[in-house]
């Protein structure tokens, strides 16, 4: 039908050609790489040389061992098997250490403190660490730093000093310490899925819990985005009263679905674009997560939510633009548009929260009911494809229900429309909506 | 008189909205080539009315038939609205805006191309096809939307206040577009309140007030059957003569001459006596037609 065509054109190409498009698809991945790399690599980014640590062993049994393990770089053969570095040396993260002997020299600790205290102001030390006699019976060390906040340091000093201290103790009831260290070893908790596909799939918790969010929340996003542009449509149409030759040449049926397919071909085209440049990107964005040195490896997206998710998307973009097209059409402005846009806004926000109950059980009863429900399906039933594939018969229905709830809303939403459209200067009561869906 | 079927009939054509009666029992018969004067002041009803012709709405009753059938997406093709609210899309491209319209009316994309320049180009906007719509001024978009009523070549238009917001120059220009488009053979309903656009291009007036058609025929007829007549007057000391209610009816006054209505039967020899005998300086008498302006003034203000 050519006038539902000139729709579906008009609304594509005005709007792939908008600035905003344009700017929010170059944009938006680097505000993400932004959000999501600089922090890590500033986080981990070595500014100086070497910590100038001075020591002063008061036990007089701890400093070799401990200058020993604080030159080795590296992890310790009881803190497990090392993660596999991706792309970058390990070199990046370690803190590395310059140590040196203080000696007594004949002079009270205080004293000597206060000449520690006083090179760490001159910045010929970064800090002073005492180990007292009590150490080695259970007692706390103590570590003068000009720089509190350096955590990374801290923790591996903390972990290397408690290291030489329980040698020595160890060593001290007649223990063998490397011995012991082999004996007491970490066990590492691998963990793989089991698919109906017969494949193993190798990945960690963390990922498997973080990846199902991140769609469900792109998703949701995207939906909310593009509703939000059918909607500013649909007021200019009415603002500007465009919308009498519009319905003096087409009825009001084909006018919303043209409106709607062809903002949601804006939507496919910006996430191909997105999808082409991740693609380019892919490289790189894995080694900035490795660089983070992230927990869990990035796990795998079954190919067949990748399949799924433009449907699902699809789907729940028509749900929530017609409900944004019906509140376009009987406001009078935007900015009324956006005041009962809000508990319309609120469903998607909690098919996000339905996302929590579901990754930690995908094949309950509930999980079941929630994914059947067109409001929340697109992020509900997406999320059980990725967590633990439910059987095809349960998607197919998801996606049937879905469907005919969008044909019968578009088909209401148009009878609202119609009306709600050519109603100037006050907003519709929702008596008067609902009696504008019954008439002929 | 035409012997064609008529372009346009209303027959006992009913609009409510809640209690409000916005067009009651109304009958209208629109002749095809010719411009057909929809007449009344705000809120009479006039645009409820060009709403259900051009299938806006639907009439709660009655009966509308467009070109001898229903009023559907056909019929719809072969009209051209030009609302009294203009819009069009602020971002659009004047060139992309008119073939969207176009579309909508059924024209093929080259087409509707091809229409928009010839018009674009009749009405001196050529240079501005590829600018974005924002960019124009008032009366342009005006023209621009003017277009896209008339690129498809309807054969009704419908033309609701065509020319507000328009300079005296463009009002010539559209006036004589008008004029083609009826020489072509176009059927015109000109919607206004503006009585002295009516006049010059009428050749058929409906006047409504309250929602109820008050006076229908062609402009002859509508001026001969009101039976009240009208003098040009210019004179000095003339107030005497003029504040005799048997004989004058309302008073107009003007620039150069007063327009003078006359009461109900009164002859226009007895008002010159009666200048004459009050010792008015009379420099201009002249007998004239009442003008549609005092029509509707006589017409609204009666049912007021």
């Amino acid at each position: 039908m050519r006038k539902l065509l000139a729709v579906i054109r008009r609304e594509y190409v005005q709007g792939v050609r908008n600035k905003g498009f344009i700017i929010s698809t170059l944009l938006a991945p680097a505000i993400m790489s932004l959000f999501f790399v600089v922090p890590i690599l500033l986080a981990t980014m070595r500014t100086g040389g070497d910590t100038r640590l001075a020591v002063l062993d008061q036990t007089g049994r701890l400093y070799a061992p401990l200058s020993e393990s604080l030159s080795r770089t590296g992890a310790d053969e009881d803190e497990g098997p090392k993660r596999p570095p991706r792309g970058l040396s390990d070199e990046k993260f370690e803190a590395r250490f310059a140590v040196e002997r203080v000696e007594p020299g004949g002079l009270t600790p205080e004293a000597l403190k206060e000449e520690l205290r006083r090179r760490v102001l001159d910045n010929e030390l970064e800090g002073f660490l005492v180990l007292p006699p009590e150490v080695l019976e259970g007692g706390a060390a103590q570590l003068y730093t000009r720089n509190a906040g350096d955590v990374f340091t801290r923790t591996v000093l903390e972990r290397r000093l408690t290291r030489a201290v329980a040698d020595e103790r160890l060593r001290a009831a007649g223990v063998d310490g490397a011995r012991v260290r082999q004996l007491t070893r970490r066990v590492e908790l691998e963990q793989a899925r089991v698919t109906r596909g017969g494949g193993e799939q190798r990945e960690s918790g963390a990922g498997g819990f973080i990846l199902p969010f991140l769609v469900g929340t792109f998703i949701v996003v995207a939906i909310m985005m593009y509703g939000q542009s059918v909607l500013s449509a649909v007021v200019e149409e009415k603002a500007t009263r465009i919308v009498e030759v519009l319905f003096s040449s087409l009825r009001a049926f084909p006018l919303l679905l043209g409106k709607l397919v062809g903002v949601s071909l804006v939507g496919f085209t910006q996430f191909a674009i997105w999808a082409l440049m991740f693609l380019m990107l892919g490289l790189f964005g894995g080694g900035a997560f490795a660089l983070g040195g992230s927990e869990f490896a990035m796990p795998r997206v079954p190919a067949v939510a990748l399949v799924l998710a433009p449907f699902f998307f699809t789907l729940g973009f028509y749900v929530y633009a017609t409900l944004y097209a019906v509140v376009g059409s009987v406001v009078t402005s935007e900015k009324e548009a956006t005041q009962i846009i809000m508990p319309v806004s609120f469903l998607p926000a909690l098919a996000i929260y339905l996302a929590f109950p579901i990754i930690r059980n995908p094949n309950s009863d509930f999980s079941f009911w929630v994914s059947m429900v067109p409001f929340f399906s697109p992020v509900t039933m997406l999320v059980r494809i990725i967590t633990e594939r439910p059987p095809a018969w349960q998607i197919a229905l998801s996606l049937l229900v879905g469907a005919a709830t969008v044909v019968g809303m578009v088909w209401v939403a148009s009878r609202i429309y119609r009306t709600g459209m050519l109603m100037y200067g006050k907003r519709a009561t929702i008596p008067e909506v609902l009696k504008w869906v019954r008439m002929p | 008189m035409s012997e064609h079927k008529p372009t346009l009939r209303l027959e006992q054509v009913t609009k409510r909205f809640g209690d409000f009666t916005a067009v009651d029992r109304l009958d209208l018969t629109v002749r095809p080539g010719r411009i057909f004067g929809l007449i009344g002041p705000n809120g009479a009803g006039k645009t409820t009315t060009i709403r259900m012709i051009v299938g806006i709405t639907a009439p709660d009753e009655g009966r509308i038939e467009l070109f001898g059938e229903a009023v559907g997406p056909r019929a719809q093709n072969r009209i051209g609205y030009l609302p009294e609210e203009r819009g069009l899309y602020k971002k659009m491209k004047v060139g992309e805006q008119l073939r969207f319209f176009g579309e909508l009316k059924g024209m093929s994309g080259r087409g509707a191309d091809e229409a928009a320049a010839r018009w674009l180009e009749r009405l001196r906007l050529l240079d501005r096809r590829a600018s974005k719509t924002e960019t124009l001024s008032k009366g342009m978009q005006q023209k621009v939307q003017f277009i896209a009523t008339v690129m498809h070549e309807p054969d009704l238009l419908i033309l609701d206040e065509l020319f507000s917001g328009l300079d005296p120059v463009n009002v010539e220009l559209m006036k004589e577009v008008v004029l083609e488009l009826k020489a072509a053979g176009r059927t015109i309903i000109f919607s206004t309140h503006m009585m002295e656009h009516a006049e010059k291009l009428c050749d058929d007036i409906c006047l409504i007030n309250r929602s109820r058609k008050v006076l229908e025929g062609t402009l002859r007829e509508v001026k001969a059957g009101f039976g009240l007549g009208a003098v040009a007057l210019r004179a000095e000391g003339a107030d005497a003569a003029l504040a005799d209610p048997e004989l004058v009816r309302a008073v107009r006054p003007g620039a150069d001459y007063a327009e003078v209505l006359l009461a109900e039967g009164a002859d226009p020899q007895r008002l010159l006596h009666r200048l004459l005998d009050t010792g008015a300086r009379v420099s201009k008498f002249e007998q004239v037609e009442p003008s549609l302006h005092d029509i509707f003034i006589a017409k609204v203000g009666e049912g007021a």
